[in-house]
């Protein structure tokens, strides 16, 4: 019975060894010293590390970022981890409906006491705590923070004798004047269709900012009249010929570097790629917010981002997670998170090096505007996945606006069914 | 009949035992036993990799099938919601373009790479120094498909090379919108496979074209074959077995094709170059809707089921079959 005594030992060991890896996969946890940060920004790697240095300086936590670059990967990723013992010790998400998917899951650490803190001490603002706020509760801190604005070439400008528009029909001015002068006035935001949304937000928001909100929270339809109107909008300007052709696969910032670009608009975080090639702010470009387009009223809707860092309620070591989340907001860890990137911070104590940035981080904390939050984050995940594709169909054949807006509808109508 | 008498003829696998007789042998084993593969053991043998096509495919098929029964987001129990989703495919007009741009494909890459491979293989199967012509067709396929589409994405974009080219020698066209108007993103798609797939169905056929006796083709000289009625009569015959390989093949690869468009096309605009594949994907992991992406990867896997099936009980005869 030899051949059986083999199979046996083999089936021991086999299973042995299966067994050794079940247990193994997950985290031990108990006390840490250096955390591994889950994040869908495989590009800021590098920042990360410097964050990971100086961390480790100052809370004795060490930080390795896990950098993703496919965002329906990483989604994937972290949703799965949930349910098994592979847990991030941080993780970077969205705000909006995703982050309340996840904490309705009843999977995110509370983070209430250190929004609670932070404001009391300065370092986080009653502006931005709404965004992590879910049933009066507050979740994850502000990874990052963005504003939406144009960046222009400077270049352009000047020789066209051009200024950062004050109004709405002070840029549609400019583009008249570019456009005559062979110029393509705007550039668009991304090879991919990953943000087609940009000139619908920008437009919806500036023209009835409560029906954007609206739109976003279910309560209104994708084919009101007002969204309707928008989208007539946008399309009169594609036709106008303001826009360069979709489908380019070249960065906007190399069309920038190249002199091609007049105008795009993007996040502050695009200042990243501007800087990686070689290019300076005040210098080469300049960045103005978009000014609404009704100009009655009150307020400049301004759109912003803010992608949350979070850590799990059932983290490996939910204290050295917490510790470390405490100290991401102070303006230690802010400034040099800021001026690694070259980007605003959130923290307002917080002192950004470019004085064409900290420019625009005071301008966007005036009183003069309204924040909404960007269509990525305001939108459910079907609804903008719906979206998306639709505003690139749209891009590419602007007569299908209409068909466009009732295909999103209709997934619309069905996510806030349920929902 | 036929089945019995092929099942009989069929030779059994034994391990040979080392001549001079090995440690087995010397302790009285019988040859043939103890390492044969039709002994009380030999379904141990196989046990490992039925465990592992189990538990990584076929489990997964079943959950995925469940899947297709629910409402499901990926964080939330999922929920059983009967045939809804299935019902949903079919009034889904995005399906109807992702079915047509799917056949569209298995079409195309049937009747491209392998015609053309077909063609570049018995071209240059009797040519002097025929390596070297084919070669430049196989370069191509040294490249992943990521990377292609990636170059090709670069080549056929708005104000790509393709364009540019078109414009210098001032032929028509020099504005194609060639990957923004659907179906011509995916007969574009299809094209540049082509470019890639064309060197390894032509190698198949040429490995085909090899292993074909001579004596028939020389008897059919004799006849006075020669030309069409050669390839047509003679020589298309004889490489059947090859050909349903390459054809089998490439419908299956024209089915489930996804690298290629999601990276050129990622679907879009506005979902207009979707296949099935990519369909499935989007569902599942962008759109976060894991029960109606898996009644989408349900949809597939029953159409590449049946077409393989088919297909091949069309071409292998009942003999060929293993039981």
């Amino acid at each position: 019975m030899v051949p059986s005594k083999r199979l046996q030992v083999t089936a021991l060991t086999v299973g042995a060894l299966l067994l050794a890896a079940g247990c193994g996969s997950g985290d031990s946890g108990g006390s840490r010293s250096e955390l591994k940060l889950y994040n869908d920004k495989g590009a800021w790697k590098p920042f990360f590390e410097q964050m990971g240095a100086l961390g480790k300086q100052q809370t004795g936590l060490d930080m390795t970022p896990v950098g993703y670059t496919d965002e329906p990967t990483y989604t994937a990723f972290i949703k799965t981890s949930f349910r098994t013992n592979v847990k991030p010790d941080l993780f970077t998400w969205t705000t909006g409906g995703r982050l309340e998917e996840i904490v309705k899951q009843n999977q995110v650490a509370e983070t209430t006491k250190i929004w609670q803190d932070g404001i009391a001490g300065g370092d986080l603002t009653e502006d931005l705590k709404k965004y992590y706020t879910v049933d009066g509760k507050q979740y994850c801190v502000p990874l990052n923070t963005a504003y939406w604005g144009m960046f222009y070439n400077k270049k352009i400008f000047d020789k066209y004798d051009l200024k950062p528009p004050a109004t709405w029909a002070e840029l549609e001015k400019t583009a008249q004047t570019l456009k005559s002068k062979g110029q393509v006035p705007f550039n668009q935001t991304t090879p991919t269709s990953l943000f087609s949304f940009a000139w619908f937000e920008q437009i919806l928001a500036g023209t009835d900012p409560d029906l954007y909100e609206r739109l976003s929270k279910g309560q209104a339809s994708y084919t009101d009249p007002g969204v309707v109107k928008a989208m007539e909008r946008w399309k009169t300007m594609i036709d106008a010929g303001w826009f360069s052709k979709p489908g380019d696969k070249a960065d906007p910032a190399d069309h920038f570097k190249s002199g091609d670009a007049a105008m795009v608009i993007n996040g502050t975080w695009f200042n990243t790629s501007m800087t990686q090639r070689g290019l300076k702010q005040g210098e080469d470009y300049g960045f103005f917010f978009v000014p609404n387009v009704d100009p009655a009223l009150p307020k400049r809707s301004l759109v912003f981002e803010s992608g949350p860092l979070c850590s799990l309620r059932k983290a490996p070591d939910a204290a050295a997670s917490t510790k470390y989340l405490k100290w991401w907001i102070t303006p230690a860890a802010q400034e040099k998170w800021a001026n690694a990137r070259g980007d605003v911070s959130g923290n307002p104590k917080v002192k950004v090096a470019d004085p064409e940035l900290d420019k625009v981080t005071k301008e966007a904390a005036s009183g003069g505007n309204r924040l909404v939050l960007r269509y990525f984050e305001a939108a459910p995940a079907p609804v903008l996945t719906e979206a998306l594709s639709g505003f690139d169909k749209f891009l590419n054949k602007p007569e299908t606006y209409m068909d466009v807006l009732k295909g999103i509808q209709k997934v619309n109508e069905d996510y806030w069914k349920s929902h | 009949m036929s089945t019995h008498k092929a099942t009989a003829d069929r030779p059994k696998l034994t391990v040979v035992p080392p001549a001079g007789g090995g440690r087995r042998k010397a302790s009285g084993a019988r040859p043939g036993r103890g390492f044969a593969l039709h002994g009380r053991f030999r379904h141990a043998y196989i046990s490992p990799a039925v465990l592992f096509v189990a538990v990584l495919l076929y489990l997964p098929f079943l959950w995925t099938a469940y899947l297709s029964l629910t409402s499901y987001d990926g964080l939330a129990s999922p929920e059983f919601t009967g045939l809804d989703n299935y019902r949903r495919l079919l009034e889904d007009d995005a399906l109807v373009t992702s079915i047509r741009n799917t056949l569209l494909w298995v079409v195309g890459t049937v009747v491209l790479p392998v015609g053309l491979g077909l063609l570049v293989a018995v071209l240059s199967y009797d040519l002097r120094r025929g390596a070297w012509f084919r070669l430049p067709f196989l370069l191509p396929y040294a490249m992943s498909g990521a990377g292609l589409g990636v170059i090709w994405g670069f080549i056929l974009q708005p104000d790509g090379m393709a364009n540019q080219i078109l414009t210098l020698f001032g032929m028509p066209g020099g504005d194609t919108a060639f990957l923004q108007d659907g179906p011509r993103n995916t007969v574009a798609m299809i094209v540049v496979w082509t470019w890639q797939q064309l060197g390894v169905n032509m190698l198949l056929f040429v490995v085909g074209l090899q292993s074909i006796p001579k004596a028939p083709i020389e008897a059919a000289r004799i006849d006075g074959a020669s030309g069409w009625a050669m390839f047509r009569h003679v020589i298309w015959p004889l490489m059947r077995p090859i050909t349903t390989v390459v054809f089998g093949l490439a419908l299956v690869a024209g089915l489930k094709n996804f690298d290629i468009v999601w990276v050129m096309t990622q679907g879009g605009p506005g979902r207009s170059s979707e296949t099935l594949a990519v369909t499935m994907y989007r569902d599942v992991f962008v759109a976060n809707e894991y029960g109606y992406g898996s009644a989408v990867a349900v949809l597939l896997t029953t159409i590449t089921g049946l077409a393989s099936y088919v297909y091949l009980r069309r071409q292998v005869s009942r003999e060929e079959l293993p039981r």
